[in-house]
């Protein structure tokens, strides 16, 4: 009878394990450091903060191709797991000062237009065709959904409209608090109503 | 979206995809298994990232490296093709075991090594079954995730794996 027979699953593991042994720690270090090197130099950097406003704190990240998100997360954990999975997170504060420049003078009434770099490429079509006609409408104007809607030549696609505003990653800048129900009330905001009508309130709309 | 970062996977699998390419390379007809193995994680990682954002939230992303290593090292052995380790080739790049006796030493030594080679023989997906239940330590689930076949899939061909080595085994030693 041989050696090889009737052996139980923990002897051919324990065998096998002898025949094929683990790499050297070295081996895998230095296969890790291949690995982290070739991440660092492929994938995008995202830079980001954490930012106090007059209208509370703001989460900010932008990427090489301008702005990314400003995020009214409560949670920081919330706010970076809503950022491409795949990039590498920078918290940098310095990188986006030219960014809260802009936001700092609209906080303080001195600007009502922004020129900014946005990069919008994780969006869809629809949203981007959405997000970039809303850029039309002047501070201190209100437009409805339906009015949104009838601009990007879809009349019948309110609902989506305000879907496409819900999951603006860039609100402010790109100004979804000026669009509102048809019968004057607010809808709704990402960062909550009361945001919403101080953001209007500074812009000088007339609410009812 | 994935329910993880990318960096995030790297640091909690890296080490695990390297040994597990590490062991293929080991079984393979190549002269320099430390350089192979390090060339088929760069590539698993990089067809990982390239795949990532299909990954589904909740689906179990250390099977799927394991997926993405196994066809990586099937794709590389179709390309050199795959010419188990010749016995004298094998015995140069084992690693010394340092506390047995010098006699013991050298017949641990051949029968590892002949271990070492009845695995190499096996079909790819029994290879890879083996390797996954028996060094990687993965559960049957995760295993038929890698290979993408069933879970009784994944037990037959582990089964099949160490019969076709106990037979090539007691062959080996009956020669």
């Amino acid at each position: 009878m041989s050696q090889y027979h009737d052996r139980d699953e923990a002897r051919w593991a324990e065998d096998l394990r002898r025949s094929l042994p683990a790499p050297s720690a070295e081996a895998a270090a230095q296969s890790r450091a291949r690995v982290n090197a070739w991440f660092e130099s492929a994938a995008p950097t995202i830079v980001w903060q954490r930012w106090s406003t007059p209208i509370g704190p703001l989460f900010l990240a932008a990427g090489g191709e301008g702005l990314i998100r400003i995020s009214y997360q409560e949670s920081q954990a919330a706010f970076l797991a809503e950022l491409d999975r795949r990039a590498r997170l920078v918290e940098d504060p310095e990188v986006l000062a030219p960014y809260r420049r802009q936001l700092a003078d609209y906080f303080a009434g001195e600007r009502d237009r922004f020129s900014l770099p946005l990069d919008l490429s994780r969006l869809t079509d629809f949203q981007k065709r959405v997000l970039t006609t809303i850029g039309r409408i002047p501070a201190g104007a209100v437009w409805s959904y339906r009015q949104v809607a009838e601009a990007i030549g879809k009349p019948k696609a309110a609902r989506a409209v305000g879907q496409a505003l819900g999951s603006n990653p860039l609100p402010i800048v790109l100004p979804c608090h000026r669009v509102i129900a048809s019968d004057g009330s607010l809808g709704g905001y990402a960062g909550g109503l009361p945001i919403k009508r101080r953001l209007l309130k500074l812009e000088g709309a007339q609410l009812i | 979206m994935p329910d993880i970062r990318f960096e995030d996977l790297i640091e909690a699998h890296h080490d695990e995809i390297h040994r597990y390419l590490w062991r293929w390379a080991l079984t393979s007809s190549g002269s320099d298994p430390e350089a192979d193995a390090q060339d088929l994680t760069q590539e698993t990682f990089l067809r990982a990232f390239n795949a990532f954002d299909h990954l589904r939230p909740g689906s179990n992303h250390r099977a799927w490296l394991y997926k993405i290593a196994t066809n990586c090292a099937r794709s590389a052995w179709r390309k050199a093709g795959r010419v188990p380790t010749a016995p004298e080739a094998a015995i140069e790049r084992f690693p010394e075991h340092s506390a047995s006796a010098p006699e013991q030493h050298v017949v641990d030594r051949g029968r590892d090594m002949i271990l070492r080679q009845a695995l190499a023989e096996l079909p790819v997906k029994q290879q890879a079954a083996v390797t996954l239940r028996h060094l990687q330590g993965l559960d049957y689930p995760a295993i038929a995730a890698a290979l993408e076949c069933s879970e009784d899939s994944a037990r037959a061909n582990v089964y099949q794996g160490i019969k076709k080595l106990r037979q090539s085994l007691v062959r080996r030693e009956e020669v």
